[in-house]
């Protein structure tokens, strides 16, 4: 090959490195940005007036006159609606059962629509469902709402060789030379005054409890867990990795044991996160029974198990990057070993300690698999401290899975998923991001 | 431990700093003990894997007593609630090799490309911040990554899938196929006298230029023409998962690349080879078994994580048509414990309930060897290092 070809390949060669960088970087952020933006629209988002009849209502906030002179306003708007179903309904009782026949359905699905979209028409008697007893809080879901009570979809499967083709059919012309006729256009015009949309800032989002499986209110519950979850577990990991730490690095020689401990350390690291649930169920549930069943205690110690290994990584690292002069000028002084690690080796390995324990507990927040088993719940109130021995707990990472799967309305309920996908992904990089930090300034010291 | 007892004890002139006998007995026997209890502190790492093997083990075997391991392995009828309950799992034993596999192909290629980019291309300033974008790619809950598989990057394929992987092909396809079309060229130019040469370049550039559009084109029409059934299949997760284990690959790697030492670099270059050959016949071979280490690491990471197989992976216990069609849904291992734990959890004892910790001692055991292997290779690669 000639020197012009192999600079060429030289070239490629760099440059497939600076791509493979380049897409990792996309991918973070191809992966953070949606979540972010759409995380914030669960707080920041354009309210209707329902929105703040349920705040006012279950949670005493806003303006009560302001908010019963919204309402009246949209009641008024709202009425002509309602009077052209009346009227049509009254017409359809005296007419022939064959118009009967042929417009009964038709109405009740557009009535169900419209109560999708506006809640439960007025004078009508309470729904037990707390879903059904409000119209859409989100401007954004009442659009969609809206597109259903102006056409009806259908399904088409007469071509068996593809999925159902989608077809949009406008109701109006369902109900032509009716009184209700008028009705979608009506609506379709008049949306906006029937629902005041205004942006609005709902940061007690994050401090709400939910009500009706999370249709509605915040996700309060769900971070308490997580924080529960994740600080019990590193109550119970910090003294053993911590201590673990410092007999490895200062006391323990290079014995065939001390290989077969760090062989069981990096096991422990590579055990896959599901088993570790496992094995909280079979051991901390079943067999210790720390609790009847579930609870945050159990979760606390199976999660504590899981990061042990990092954590004694970390402070492993940490205490190793001390300078060997620190230690030999406080050996010199007359300070024993354990007078030594104490007051000389571990402040200044400090910093290097709280970034693994930073790391490893936004490790412990995130982690979904081994809670599933011992202590996360999909629906619960928010746990007293004396609770956590006993009962179980809603968590961000294990109701993000139970939201986006299992939920019996996913699509409905959107944005509490990307909420708790925001506060969770948030809390996690924040810590990291105060790991890295720590340990710029940490690095910086050390050197200088 | 000797400086400070000397220092403290003996050599020290001052008669009021001597320790008696007994005080010198005490101190010794609280080191002791002291250090027995840090021992067994430590040593609970040891207690808790054994206690994992134990206890997974414990609730495993009467599966493989009742049920053989006959069926387990080889079988892919799973029906663990039918009356008469079928338990064979070959087909999640094949999902979660497909998804791991998916996974390895995506990271380790770019993962290495990235190592080898941060360790002896990207100067020191720059990499201050490549860093923590790796380490926030490893930060990331797998639940989030999850959510993002199942709401975002599900949909998209659906609809663009097609269209997407028809790009991928295109950006990947047409540099290599350049560089491919150069190196020919060069290589069959020399091999010719110096009159043809340059003719015999231009042709082999222009045939086998044309050839590789022409191929590409035609694999990406028919990519772009290809629908995707559902977004949640072993493709999805794959790279998905891929994104997941290249941390671990980088920063592994990136490791065994900087303990080969400046010298065989050096040598290198002073004999004449530019970076890029430095780096594929010296630098790689060298670091080989640390990059085999992070590897294993990496099919680690991808075979034992769960929440993104289990939101994306489509749960279906088939093996797919034709067994390499990535664009069929899965169900993995992983997927199947969190999955059907909640139903046999209600009638702990049976088989049910016993074949998940089956499948949870497989996974032990992959995980454990897998372990061993990358801590040997890992200490082969400081021992060439440091020797």
């Amino acid at each position: 090959m000639n020197l012009k070809t192999r600079k060429i390949l030289d070239r490629a060669f760099a440059g497939s490195g600076v791509f493979s960088i380049l897409l990792m970087t996309a991918a973070l952020v191809v992966i953070l940005v949606p979540m972010l933006i759409r995380g914030w629209g669960a707080i920041y988002f354009t309210a209707t007036v329902e929105h703040r009849h349920l705040m006012l209502e279950r949670f005493d906030r806003g303006n009560p006159e302001r908010v019963a002179d919204e309402l009246n306003s949209t009641r008024e708007t709202r009425a002509p609606l309602y009077r052209m179903i009346t009227e049509f309904e009254k017409q359809l009782e005296t007419s022939d059962s064959e118009s009967r026949k042929r417009y009964t359905t038709p109405l009740r699905e557009l009535k169900k629509a419209i109560h999708d979209l506006l809640g439960p028409a007025p004078g009508a008697i309470r729904p037990m469902l707390m879903r059904d007893q409000y119209g859409q809080m989100r401007w954004g879901r009442a659009l969609v709402k809206l597109r259903n009570v102006l056409y009806r979809e259908e399904w088409d499967y007469s071509d068996p060789t593809r999925g159902g083709i989608k077809a949009l059919k406008p109701r109006a012309a369902e109900f032509t030379g009716t009184p209700v006729e008028p009705l979608c256009a009506y609506l379709e015009n008049n949306l906006t005054d029937m629902m005041l949309p205004r942006r609005t800032l709902y940061w007690q989002f994050l401090t709400d409890n939910s009500y009706d499986s999370h249709f509605f209110g915040g996700i309060w519950p769900e971070i308490l867990g997580t924080f529960y979850l994740a600080v019990g577990a590193m109550l119970f990991a910090i003294p053993l990795g911590l201590i673990a730490a410092i007999y490895l690095t200062e006391y323990a020689r290079e014995t065939r044991l001390i290989g077969m401990l760090r062989t069981c350390i990096s096991t422990l690291a590579g055990v896959p996160s599901i088993v570790f649930g496992l094995f909280g169920l079979a051991f901390f549930i079943n067999t210790l029974k720390v609790s009847s069943s579930k609870s945050v205690l159990a979760g606390s110690l199976t999660l504590a198990l899981m990061i042990l290994p990092t954590l004694i990584r970390a402070s492993e690292e940490a205490i190793r990057a001390v300078p060997h002069t620190y230690k030999e000028a406080a050996l010199s002084l007359g300070a024993g070993r354990w007078h030594t690690v104490m007051s000389v080796i571990l402040p200044a390995a400090l910093p290097g300690i709280l970034t693994g324990i930073v790391i490893s507990m936004g490790r412990a927040a995130g982690e979904t698999a081994p809670i599933i088993f011992t202590a996360a719940v999909s629906v619960g109130k928010p746990l007293a401290l004396w609770q956590v021995f006993s009962q179980p707990t809603p968590a961000l990472s294990w109701n993000i899975y139970n939201l986006a799967t299992e939920h019996e309305a996913v699509d409905e309920i959107r944005h509490v998923q990307y909420g708790m996908v925001l506060v969770l992904v948030s809390l996690v990089l924040i810590l990291n991001l105060a790991a890295i930090i720590l340990r710029a300034r940490v690095s910086k010291r050390l050197k200088g | 431990m000797q400086t400070s007892v000397e220092i403290a004890g003996g050599k020290v002139q001052s008669p009021s700093l001597l320790l008696s006998n007994r005080a010198r007995l005490r101190q010794r026997i609280a080191a002791v003990l002291g250090n027995g209890f840090l021992l067994a502190v430590t040593s609970f790492s040891m207690l808790a894997v054994l206690f994992i093997f134990i206890f997974i083990a414990r609730d495993a075997l009467p599966f493989f007593q009742h049920n053989g391991l006959r069926e387990f392995f080889t079988s892919t009828h799973w029906y663990p609630s039918a009356g008469e309950p079928e338990f064979g799992a070959l087909a999640m034993f094949f999902g979660s090799a497909i998804v791991t596999f998916g996974a390895i192909l995506v990271a380790v290629p770019l993962g290495i490309a990235a190592a080898v980019c941060l360790s002896d291309v990207i100067p020191f300033a720059l990499r201050q911040f490549v860093k923590p974008i790796i380490e926030m790619l490893a930060a990331i809950p797998s639940v989030a990554y999850g959510f993002f598989a199942l709401v975002v990057f599900a949909p998209l394929l659906q609809q663009q899938g097609g269209h997407l992987l028809a790009v991928a092909v295109w950006i990947i396809g047409l540099p290599s196929a350049v560089l491919v079309i150069i190196v020919l060229s060069d290589v069959a130019g020399d091999r010719l006298s110096d009159r043809f040469q340059s003719w015999a370049r231009w042709g082999i550039i222009i045939i086998l230029g044309s050839g590789a559009l022409f191929g590409l084109m035609v694999i990406g029409k028919s990519l772009s023409a290809l629908r995707i059934a559902s977004g949640t299949n072993a493709f999805n997760v794959s790279i998905i998962l891929g994104i997941m284990a290249l941390p671990t690959i980088v920063s592994v790697s990136e490791d065994a690349l900087q303990s080969v030492g400046r010298e065989l670099r050096e040598g290198s270059y002073a004999l004449g080879a530019t970076r890029a050959e430095t780096i594929v016949k010296i630098v790689l071979p060298a670091a080989r078994s640390g990059i085999l280490a992070a590897v294993i690491l990496g099919v680690m990471r991808a075979i034992g994580e769960t929440m993104v197989v289990w939101m994306a992976s489509g749960n279906a216990s088939q093996i797919p048509q034709p067994w390499y069609n990535m664009l069929d849904p899965v169900r993995t291992l992983t997927a199947t414990i969190a999955g059907d734990m909640g139903e046999a959890d209600q009638v702990t004892g049976s088989s049910r309930y016993h074949v998940l910790f089956a499948m949870a001692f497989c996974l032990l055991v992959f995980s454990f060897v897998c372990n061993l292997v990358s801590e040997r290779f890992i200490r082969r690669s400081r021992q060439k290092a440091g020797g």
